[in-house]
């Protein structure tokens, strides 16, 4: 078997950090496994910078400073993705692997199974559901969140193959989001249920809050990684701003209207 | 009775969540029980009266001390669990309703909610936090503890 060089080691190694960082992966985590892989086949000093946009990776080669750079576009959360690249990680920490063998795990890493679309659909018609009963809401509201969630989510979903700018994409799921809570409440209405389309709006709105990069973010500033929190609570704070500005929107007009 | 109500929707509020992030299939189960206790937590602090950051703080030191422990059991990482977990704490209604009192021309309104909403923030980050320091810190008992069981 033919021994992986350096290079090849390093790039194999931010590959797999890309993925975990793309995914949601905490940022000392993605630095703690970019470092343990690439010391493991490589016995100089390496510094590993990561920040929500972008990991810088250096080293010596032969006494030579290596440097390399890669630019991580914007993300979402997928956490089968995490768990598979924690494993391959630590089979790679432990064991000598050849490029081919890598480079083929990795692909397996980036394309992981998802759920079917109906189950997922199904599913995200539960979270945004089940978070407004939390929140003291009734059965009637509940069903409308249901509804509204599992529009929101699918639209959100064909938003993402579009790859639009993230600010964009999250004004059209805020839209998304109060549309259809909006438009159900009133719909239900006609047949004379009643519904708070505050409480209805909040849950598929729930879907697209950024509670994860919220969190990690103030977890990274705890913990001392200034630049990296501050980079994840910017996108969280604008993915926020930009779900309002979708949902004040509607609301706006709607108040006008009616 | 209304705590067993409340544990059973966050529970399949969580799932919801678990499938939505892509979580594997066979680590459902332990991350929604932990989002279940969790915000069982949450709702027995909220209904003792005490402010607004206390039951998330704890509840999410709880969700964190789970998921740690669950992550060493399923040698997974703890994040799998911790994430799906804190989602029920997230305060989708103050981000909701501080927009809702911008719109309305309310600011002093928007302010209040808004705060509360970072300071909730907040505190999960930190009862995250304080729950992977405590695990940290008793880590090799833990890890003797699964391998002997």
């Amino acid at each position: 078997m033919k021994e992986l060089s350096i290079k090849q080691t390093i790039s194999i190694a931010l590959e797999t950090g890309k993925v975990m960082l793309q995914n949601g992966a905490e940022t000392y985590r993605v630095e703690e496994t970019i470092e343990k892989m690439i010391s493991s086949k490589h016995n100089s000093e390496v510094d590993v910078f990561v920040i929500s946009t972008g990991i810088i990776v250096s080293t010596e080669i032969n006494d030579e400073p290596y440097t390399i750079v890669e630019r991580i576009p914007s993300s979402s959360i997928d956490l089968e993705t995490i768990s598979r690249a924690n494993s391959f990680s630590r089979l790679f920490t432990n064991e000598d692997m050849s490029l081919e063998d890598a480079t083929l795990i990795l692909d397996g890493i980036k394309n992981p199974p998802k759920f079917p679309l109906s189950i997922r659909y199904i599913f995200s018609g539960m979270a945004g559901g089940f978070f407004v009963l939390l929140f003291q809401g009734n059965f009637q509201e509940f069903i409308m969140a249901y509804i509204a969630s599992v529009l929101t989510v699918l639209l959100f979903d064909k938003l993402t193959k579009l790859s639009l700018n993230f600010f964009i994409k999250n004004i059209f799921g805020g839209f998304t989001a109060a549309t259809t809570g909006l438009l159900l409440v009133l719909l239900f209405e006609f047949f004379g249920i009643h519904g708070d389309y505050n409480k209805v709006i909040v849950g598929p709105l729930m879907t697209l809050v950024p509670g994860v990069s919220l969190t990690n973010g103030i977890r990274d500033l705890i913990s001392g990684e200034l630049i990296a929190g501050n980079a994840k609570m910017m996108e969280a704070l604008f993915i926020a701003i930009a779900l309002a500005f979708g949902v004040g929107m509607v609301l706006q007009i709607a108040i006008n209207i009616i | 009775m209304n705590i067993l109500t409340q544990g059973f929707y966050s529970l399949l509020c969580v799932v919801g969540f678990s499938v939505i992030f892509n979580l594997p299939k066979r680590l459902i189960p332990l991350a929604s029980i932990n989002g279940m206790i969790g915000w069982i937590i949450y709702v027995i602090l909220q209904q003792l009266g005490t402010s607004f950051i206390i039951p998330a703080l704890i509840g999410s030191i709880f969700v964190g001390i789970i998921g740690e422990i669950s992550a060493i059991y399923k040698k997974q990482p703890a994040t799998l669990f911790i994430i799906p977990g804190i989602i029920p704490f997230v305060p989708g209604y103050g981000i909701y309703y501080t927009m809702f009192h911008i719109i309305n021309n309310d600011f002093i309104q928007a302010a209040m909610s808004g705060a509360e909403s970072l300071f909730i923030a907040i505190s999960i980050a930190c009862g995250v936090v304080i729950a992977t320091s405590i695990v940290r810190f008793f880590r090799p008992f833990i890890e003797r503890k699964i391998v002997t069981k």
